[in-house]
């Protein structure tokens, strides 16, 4: 993703989200995950929006995914039946993110 | 002159446009959605293959029927980056474009149309540009497409990419300075550069808008 400037606000929304929702958000049970790469052209804007947006995560939650995907590469976004993750993975490909679907445990 | 994106009193979001910003946002928006069909073989209707699969004739069905257990791999780079692999296991990447590949072809070409029919609403010269909510989810997901496309044609493939591309043609501008040539080679790329960052910059002011 390119790199953008902070922002001046740094929010009061959200504020109430522990750090460690993102694992109970995430790791809900299944067998399929779908997993969302980096890339040089969605920005890192776009990319929070769109786990929001999609998925309802909060503002926190949402930065911090995006985050991973920026800086590790690939962050897991959804668990559960194969059914959920091709739905998902579909989503993230409407909205021009490069998303692929893994079973558990091998990415 | 363009002017960001802003929340206005009623509620609807607006940006402001020249006539010529207008008119390369069009003109992208459609060489877009004519390459997703050309690339996919899609028809200007988009729906050939569920006539095709309604059809009395059972040749036709039969035609239908292998054309929708075969979708076209995309075999235009930047397509493929707009419908990308769902796998690395080649069967389950092709169960995948089996079921989602038409769905996804056509969400994408109708945000594209609607883009073009907000454009052509809002007049040909300068002026503003005004969408409502569900506009602008199909706004930020056609310029995302459309910015895909573009950086595929500027050759973007990883982060910094485009800080690479922007210092090579500031280079390339102050070389032509020292010794002017008059050639007409870059200016295909700038144009992509300038409509690039026209696109980037368009995006995140409307989502700067919506938060």
């Amino acid at each position: 993703m390119p790199v953008e400037l902070s922002r001046a606000d740094p929010g009061t929304e959200s504020l109430t989200d522990p750090a460690g929702s993102v694992q109970t958000t995430v790791e809900t049970d299944g067998p399929w995950c779908a997993v969302v790469w980096n890339d040089p052209v969605n920005l890192m804007s776009y990319v929070e929006f769109v786990f929001r947006s999609y998925f309802g995560f909060s503002h926190l939650v949402a930065e911090q995914l995006m985050m991973q995907v920026h800086e590790e590469g690939s962050a897991v976004v959804s668990r559960g039946s194969r059914e959920r993750a091709e739905t998902d993975v579909q989503a993230m490909h409407s909205f021009g993110l490069q998303a692929t679907l893994e079973k558990a445990g091998e990415n | 002159m363009a002017h960001a994106f802003r929340r206005r009193a009623d509620s609807t979001l607006a940006c402001r446009l020249d006539g010529e910003e207008k008119s390369i946002l069009a003109q992208v928006a459609q060489e877009t959605a004519d390459l997703i069909r050309a690339d996919l073989g899609i028809d200007g209707d988009g729906d050939v293959l569920r006539r095709a699969a309604q059809s009395e004739d059972p040749l036709r069905r039969l035609e239908a029927e292998f054309a929708g257990r075969d979708p076209r791999e995309p075999s235009d780079s930047a397509v493929r980056r707009l419908f990308p692999a769902a796998s690395e296991d080649p069967e389950l990447a092709i169960e995948y474009r089996r079921l989602a590949q038409q769905d996804l072809a056509d969400g994408k070409l109708a945000d594209l149309r609607l883009v073009m029919q907000i454009l052509d609403r809002s007049g040909g010269g300068h002026g503003e540009v005004v969408i409502d909510d569900a506009e602008s989810m199909a706004m930020l997901r056609a310029l995302n497409d459309v910015r895909i496309v573009l950086a595929d044609r500027l050759g973007l493939r990883r982060d910094g990419d485009f800080d690479t591309v922007r210092m090579l043609q500031q280079i390339g501008e102050k070389v032509e300075e020292a010794e002017p040539v008059g050639d007409d080679e870059h200016v295909g790329s700038d144009i992509v550069i300038a409509v690039y960052e026209l696109l980037s910059w368009l995006q995140e002011s409307l989502l700067r808008a919506l938060d």
